[in-house]
């Protein structure tokens, strides 16, 4: 009964701080079920899918509705890292639970270190249109047809070497892997920061149900953590949309990479053996 | 804007309001399950849950188990990225826009091989 209430609470946390510092809430679902549960690395990592398909359903329905994630961009890129989740999620059963442990602690250590790194994003400057809505009759090329009004999408390639890589990362870890797709389709693609976290947000949660049901039919979702992390990070990710306005974030964020940085430290003690 | 404009942006409202009412259905059905986990004092990290079973969920659900409540949402919240997928492809489909109809197929080609590949592996 407490244990449920705690993974209530915990999966509200995530949900408050993921929604606020734009992040899924696997790096903190995992820590929490495994470091504070002692729940083995697969089954957490397995709830934390769950919580991020909740997170993705609940704000890519909002994108899509205010045309800001770009479905035509993000169709194509989710084939890839659809197929680098299920590659991901075959390896997950092969790899020992003690090198799946270390990946974490390094995948905690890039978060953070990400976070200190962050720049504050632009609050001014001219709206940007996903444009979805292309005329594809038009003498187009296949790129061209995947930007927006404002910006065109470039380097494809790189973009769907990305995803897999985001897709392999997300099986075997249980994140979102926005970490890994926002810069793609940002730094290498030229798409705009917001319509790149939006269209990366729709995008985890195919990723996240192509390795989630491998885990589903092999009996790895424990349908008793899921059900309340799951919940707890619904009504957080709402409570922090609603509260972000009127937080400071900076404060927020150098608590957070100190939270990342003692739990990567202990991640990394369990890898270890420690 | 031309029709497959109009068709394409209809879609996109049509993909968001599934995700968002699907979500909503989804946690409802698992907030159901997580109160009878209260209700009858299931304890998640000490308790055994009953192996995923599509045959046994109506059972669960009519002696009205938490478990069958907690599958059926988890159920719904995994259909609904699939189901945004393949309503996007219909979409781009009408909007005579074969190429990205195409790669919706093809997405959901994977998660196809995902299912063969986990019960392959289960056999």
């Amino acid at each position: 009964m407490i244990a449920g209430l705690v993974l209530l609470v915990g999966g509200a946390a995530a949900g408050v701080f993921g929604s606020l510092l734009g992040l899924g809430g696997g790096v903190l679902i995992v820590p929490l079920l495994t470091l504070g549960f002692g729940l083995p690395l697969r089954e957490a990592v397995a709830v934390s899918l769950v919580s991020v398909i909740v997170t993705s359903s609940a704000s890519a329905g909002v994108y899509l509705e205010k045309h800001v994630a770009n479905l035509r961009l993000g169709m194509v890129l989710e084939l890839f890292s659809a197929s680098g989740a299920l590659v991901g999620g075959l390896i997950a059963f092969m790899l020992p639970a003690n090198v799946l442990e270390g990946l974490f602690a390094a995948l905690l250590v890039w978060v953070a270190i990400s976070m200190v790194r962050r720049k504050e994003p632009a609050k001014d400057g001219a709206p940007v249109v996903a444009a979805v809505a292309v005329d594809v009759s038009a003498d187009l090329t296949f790129t061209e047809t995947l930007g927006g009004r404002g910006y065109r999408v470039h380097s494809l390639p790189f973009g769907m070497a990305g995803s897999v890589f985001a897709g392999l990362m997300s099986a075997l870890l249980g994140i979102g892997a926005g970490i890994v797709k926002v810069p793609t389709m940002h730094l290498l693609m030229g798409v705009p920061l917001k319509i790149a976290t939006a269209t990366s947000n729709m995008m985890i949660g195919i990723t996240a149900v192509s390795s989630a049901v491998i885990y589903l039919l092999r009996g790895q979702i424990d349908p008793f953590v899921a059900g309340p992390t799951a919940v707890g990070v619904f009504a957080g990710a709402m409570i922090g949309t609603r509260i972000a306005p009127r937080v400071d974030v900076r404060v927020l964020r150098w608590l957070f990479v100190v939270v990342l940085a003692y739990t990567a430290f202990q991640m990394g003690q369990k890898a270890l053996g420690l | 804007m031309s029709p497959a404009q109009e068709t394409a942006a209809h879609l996109e409202s049509l993909a968001a309001r599934l995700l968002t009412w699907g979500t909503r259905v989804a946690m409802a059905l698992i907030l159901v399950g997580v109160l009878g986990m209260i209700a009858t004092g299931v304890d998640p990290i000490t308790s055994s849950f009953p192996p995923f079973s599509l045959a046994a969920i109506p059972g669960q659900l009519a002696s009205l188990q938490p478990v069958g409540f907690l599958w059926v949402g988890l159920i719904v919240l995994v259909g609904l990225p699939i189901g945004r997928v393949v309503v996007s492809g219909a979409g781009f489909l009408a909007a005579g826009d074969r190429r990205l109809a195409l790669v919706s197929a093809l997405v959901i080609l994977v998660i196809a091989v995902s299912v063969i590949a986990a019960l392959g592996l289960e056999g």
